[in-house]
């Protein structure tokens, strides 16, 4: 259902208050998806270090955080962490109850957010992840107690186009950093050693790594595009007395999935811990 | 006992022998109306088809005993394990031009009908007689023809299979017993638990994968200790069993086809093995004690 607010009219202005990697990986999806032109998306950061990129986008930029707030209908927060509250702090008087402030801070829960903007505020809270930038991201998102359907809607809308983008409860969000946050880097570390594998039997290393990659997209590929579960998929390569079934057994030695578990767990109980600081 | 109840032989219809005529499981196939005696050539002579239920180690013995008696009407089942279809057949032919061996693995719940059996025919054997002993074997539980060089992973599988099971069964009532049920019970719902989700199995169309999934809620009790099974490499554990069994199946066949010493020696090596060797309960090995320890032995 599309939602009230008058998204894809030039009504819509988007802001974003910090333009780091993962604010510029949202933009572009935006910007692929054709929903907002860029000349109606404002940036703000410190310096231009990071701005020159959004620039080259179309998007417009200031050094000046109350300016997009102003400026912006929809406003997203993509500080680092230790930096949102002083910003906070600096743009409260200009929210107004018309504004929608999604934040993709680290550990920062919507009760903190919502403590320190105005209490009618429109809040929520968006955990994006790494491959956002290339539009394959897995984001999820939860509403603090002013935002409704429409605002729900509305960024589901727009941040489709960077990837899987689900509305939940909030205590999944830590889960999501634990498997999908962090979890790009386990899946890093999964290709870079299928790669020294493949390199010990004898094949070049850049053809390695580069055949590891499409494995492991093509693998991914299969799994969403079928929604079969992947123990039959697993299953399916697996021909009897062949090479992968052997394999596997070394894998279930050395206690892959328990160790795969312990990581998740891991990431998610510290991203709690971290949330509490 | 288990194809007799399954009602698809009439009980004086087998013949059963065994030297040794005190052991239970005579008195208790004599209660059936099984017909017994302690001449195996008796049991050749009235039979069809003939199931050699002996100890590998044993079979050559008895195929040179009743070698003789075995007629081309006559289908030999060999039920021992890592003993192949062709040292059978090259056996029997001096006896016989055509002998028929089916070579059979199957495991200790065809007592309860719930047997895993498969089969592979051997040069003479017609379909019609593997039909036989599918139809005879899908009495007692599921049966199915394979392959011949399939039958030692079967055995690693579904031969070995219950051990692993009942040691499965023994430790998760020891684990039902730490948190405090009675022993009794926690067997009885361990052993039910294994049943039905093993019934599900067969019933579904479902990974067991997904199936597994299914028990899982998130954050659950059931995921939490299914960490615990990955921890301890659960899985690769069951895969080392299985390749080990398979593979000892393949060693002792591989030793018992090295025939080296005379056969004179094997014998009395085997006579003393045997006799320290502590009785199981099934009825294979009871005829193979049997054999041995009667000093009226046949031959």
């Amino acid at each position: 259902a599309w939602p009230r607010v008058a998204m894809e009219a030039p009504e819509l202005w988007v802001g974003f208050v910090g333009a780091g990697r993962m604010a510029g990986g949202l933009v572009r999806g935006l910007l692929q998806a054709g929903k907002v032109p860029a000349s109606n998306i404002l940036a703000s950061a410190p310096s231009d270090k990071n701005l020159d990129a959004w620039r080259e986008l179309g998007c417009r930029t200031t050094h000046c955080n109350l300016e997009v707030v102003h400026r912006s209908t929809l406003v997203f927060l993509a500080t680092k962490p230790h930096i949102l509250p002083g910003v906070l702090e600096e743009i409260r008087p200009a929210v107004g109850s018309h504004h929608i402030v999604v934040s993709l801070v680290a550990g920062v829960t919507i009760q903190t957010l919502q403590r320190l903007l105005p209490p009618w505020t429109k809040v929520l809270r968006i955990m994006p992840n790494l491959p956002c930038v290339v539009q394959a991201g897995a984001m999820v998102f939860s509403r603090g107690s002013n935002a409704g359907d429409e605002e729900a809607a509305l960024l589901k809308s727009l941040l489709s186009s960077c990837g899987l983008c689900e509305e939940v409860p909030e205590s999944y969000i830590d889960i999501h950093t634990g498997l999908s946050g962090s979890g790009v880097a386990y899946v890093y570390l999964f290709a870079e050693a299928l790669a020294e594998g493949a390199v010990k039997m004898g094949m070049p290393g850049a053809l390695a790594s580069r055949i590891a990659a499409q494995t492991l997209l093509g693998a991914a590929k299969m799994l969403l595009e079928t929604g079969e579960h992947p123990a039959k998929l697993r299953g399916d390569v697996c021909t009897p007395g062949g090479t992968t079934i052997y394999a596997l057994h070394q894998l279930e030695k050395g206690a892959l999935r328990a160790t795969v578990m312990d990581a998740v767990e891991a990431a998610t109980n510290r991203a709690c811990d971290m949330a509490k600081d | 006992r288990a194809v007799s109840f399954a009602g698809v032989l009439a009980a004086h219809k087998i013949t059963a022998s065994s030297p040794d005529t005190d052991l239970p499981t005579v008195s208790g196939l004599r209660k059936m109306g099984v017909n017994f005696t302690v001449s195996n050539k008796d049991t050749v002579k009235s039979s069809d088809v003939l199931f050699l239920a002996v100890k590998p180690p044993i079979i050559p013995f008895i195929l040179e005993e009743v070698g003789p008696d075995i007629e081309a009407r006559h289908i030999v089942v060999s039920c021992a394990a890592g003993v192949t279809i062709s040292s059978i057949e090259k056996k029997l032919s001096t006896f016989c031009p055509t002998p028929k061996v089916i070579r059979c693995m199957t495991n200790t719940p065809v007592i309860v009908r719930e047997g895993a059996t498969v089969y592979a025919t051997g040069t003479h054997a017609d379909v019609e007689d593997g039909k036989l002993l599918e139809q005879l074997m899908a009495s007692v539980g599921f049966c199915t023809e394979v392959e011949e060089d399939l039958i030692d992973a079967v055995t690693g599988l579904s031969g070995s299979g219950p051990a692993y099971a009942f040691t499965a069964l023994d430790a998760l009532a020891d684990g039902g017993v730490k948190m405090g049920l009675p022993r009794r019970l926690a067997v009885r719902l361990g052993a039910q638990a294994l049943l039905g989700a093993a019934k599900m199995l067969l019933e579904s169309e479902q990974h067991p994968g997904q199936l597994k999934d299914n028990v899982c809620s998130p954050g659950g009790a059931t995921i939490h200790a299914l960490h615990f099974l990955e921890s301890g490499g659960f899985r690769s554990l069951l895969i080392n069993a299985v390749e080990a069994s398979c593979i000892r199946t393949r060693e002792l066949q591989h030793l018992a086809d090295q025939e080296k010493i005379s056969p004179a020696a094997i014998k009395k090596t085997l006579l003393d093995k045997v006799k320290l060797e502590s009785p199981s309960l099934s009825v294979a090995s009871a005829s193979k004690v049997s054999l041995f320890t009667n000093k009226s032995k046949k031959n």
